[in-house]
């Protein structure tokens, strides 16, 4: 049975509009223009326990409405969805005892404490077993290495050392579902690396589902078997990684290694030429056409070595926003 | 509840500690709090002096004003909140959202933060209460029913003024901004609740209206009770107008908060 569910899932947000300057301004005083925004439009997935999907999107897709919304801190417009069997937005304490939340934008923490004394008040809010609770907490403070940093007021840390605080924190309790809202923006890939780590480590020790949402494509190869792509509120593609290339991709990639320089060869009558320098040479072509180029480029050139691949998965991700929502 | 019961104990630790750091600020506001009633005292007591028999006005000599603003400087501290201010901020940068993931109402956390910085305010407060005391010589007549009274009735008023605050500062669901509403409600708090002048001494037609408003029952009435001006049966009708108020603000702030987190948008992350 899936812990996530979610059908037709809507929110529209009525926003305020006006021209710039300040006769814009003096007119909105009498008269205000509101646009519809319709962040999330008739969503449909559901998650099983234990997997970890990656929600990706451009900003503005729809990705934090949706995980917002999940969390319980957005009421939607019209639909359903349940999770763990509750209704989030009824915001049900037994729900929100067994999910959390990390908003890389949001702190949990208490900027003018030690992380520590935060760490405390998360145990007591959530009543958690207070064996059971410094055993958790210790754990975590290992797994993330944040040892030397919590004698630290928060607002004195870096940006990596309080992303690793505010997972602590939201892992305290142990919650079965956990919602990850941009986890590693702005960190810099060592720790970008450090926090996917533990992500997959925790899902591998606990089984917790967790939705992810990010604009780093790395984390979500690194993490996500399954991936949700999501633009102007609507899902374009629902499923494994893999498939990705397959479903939005009409292309491939030939890569060649050639054993001496050739001057005048018509690559670009063959495909888009991504790379041309000296010896090596790296097309994208057609699906449909990739047996027939890679058969004449073997009769043509002298070809030490020849690569058939799917493009890389940001490229493929960038073609589909690029066709303004249009799924491939 | 059980909830409440093991997270306000440690939220009212968290406030101290946060309040430890800014030993500076929180030193302000207590000597802050002391600011208006001695302003209105000073006045007051110039105005008695000016008057026709140089005695009282509408039965309030020097000494009687000074015990009335003294009470005034300790009932106004301990019934303050802020959060008409606070929870338009909230709103409008989405800080909201951290609070509104835990399994507990975001107002237990208002509240812990309201009460530890009385408490911590009240040990500045009292010591220069004392000096202004001594200096004014303000005359009393309180026996140990009316201080009973009279503490309760504080209390009593305090939460009627947190609770109506908070429900105020729920407008922010619609408004973003509230803080000429808290602006409105202080200004209210200062003419009705008596915290300007004592009722008695304000137009009948002022004084009716002040009745059938919360401020009177949050200012006014405790420090009457505090001074030893009120019968039992006065006092009596008193706690019940205020457990009226405090009851009917738990219903609006219950129907309010429903309707408010529906609204909610959660702006940025």
């Amino acid at each position: 049975m899936p812990q996530i569910e979610v059908r037709q899932l809507c929110k529209t947000f009525r926003v305020p509009e006006r021209e710039g300057g300040f006769a814009a301004a003096l007119r909105s005083l009498v008269r205000r223009r509101y646009n519809l925004i319709h962040a999330v439009d008739h969503v449909n997935f559901s998650i099983d326990e234990g997997e970890i999907v990656g929600f990706l999107g451009p900003n503005g897709a729809g990705k934090t409405t949706t995980l917002k919304m999940l969390a319980g801190l957005l009421y939607p417009t019209s639909g359903h969805a349940t999770v763990l069997g509750y209704t989030p937005w009824r915001r049900e304490s037994a729900y929100l005892n067994r999910i959390s939340m990390v908003m890389g934008q949001r702190s949990q923490l208490s900027w003018d404490l030690p992380a520590m004394d935060s760490f405390l008040v998360h145990l007591a809010v959530y009543r958690v077993d207070k064996m059971q609770g410094q055993k958790t907490l210790h754990e975590l403070i290992d797994l993330l290495d944040i040892g030397p940093v919590l004698k630290k007021q928060v607002r004195t840390l870096s940006l990596g050392e309080r992303m690793k605080c505010e997972i602590c924190v939201s892992l305290l309790h142990r919650p079965p579902v956990l919602f990850l809202d941009e986890p590693t923006l702005g960190l810099d890939i060592t720790m970008q690396a450090r926090i996917r780590e533990f992500v997959a480590e925790h899902n591998r020790q606990h089984g917790s589902t967790i939705i992810l949402t990010s604009h780093y494509m790395a984390d979500v190869t690194a993490l996500c078997k399954r991936i949700i792509v999501i633009d102007h509120g609507q899902i374009l593609f629902d499923g494994q990684l893999a498939e990705l290339s397959a479903r939005l991709a009409p292309f491939k990639v030939i890569a060649i290694d050639l054993t001496r320089d050739i001057d005048g060869y018509a690559f670009e009558k063959l495909g888009h030429v991504l790379y041309h320098e000296g010896r090596k040479v790296t097309l994208r072509v057609g699906k449909e056409e990739t047996a027939a180029i890679t058969s004449r480029l073997l009769a043509d050139l002298p070809v030490l070595d020849l690569t058939i691949e799917d493009p890389p998965i940001e490229d493929v991700i960038r073609r589909v926003f690029a066709r303004d929502g249009e799924p491939g | 509840m059980r909830t409440v019961v093991s997270a306000l104990p440690a939220y009212l630790r968290q406030s101290l500690q946060v309040m430890f750091q800014y030993r500076g600020e929180i030193v302000l506001w207590a000597v802050w709090g002391v600011v208006y009633p001695t302003v209105s005292m000073a006045m007051w007591s110039a105005a008695v002096a000016g008057s026709k028999n140089g005695q009282s006005i509408g039965g309030f000599g020097p000494r009687q004003f000074a015990a009335y603003f003294l009470l005034t400087m300790v009932v106004g501290h301990i019934s303050t909140a802020w959060d008409v201010y606070e929870m338009g901020r909230l709103v409008r940068t989405g800080a909201l959202s951290p609070r509104l993931l835990r399994p507990i109402l975001p107002v237990w956390q208002s509240v812990a933060d309201n009460v530890s910085y009385k408490a911590l305010t009240l040990t500045i407060l009292i010591p220069i209460w004392l000096v202004i005391a001594w200096l004014t010589q303000p005359m009393f007549s309180t026996d140990r029913t009316h201080l009973l009274f009279g503490i309760i009735a504080t209390l009593l008023g305090a939460i009627v003024n947190y609770l109506w605050c908070y429900n105020l500062a729920m407008i922010a669901f619609w408004a973003t901004r509230t803080d000429a509403i808290g602006e409105f409600w202080f200004g209210a708090s200062l003419f009705f609740g008596g915290r300007l002048a004592p009722l008695t001494i304000m137009p009948i037609p002022i004084q009716k209206i002040a009745t059938a408003l919360p401020f009177k029952w949050v200012i006014w009435f405790p420090c009457e009770v505090l001074a030893g001006h009120t019968s039992l049966n006065s006092m009596k009708g008193g706690l019940i107008n205020q457990v009226a108020w405090i009851a009917l603000g738990i219903v609006v702030f219950h129907l309010l908060w429903r309707r408010g987190v529906k609204r909610y948008s959660a702006v940025g992350a």
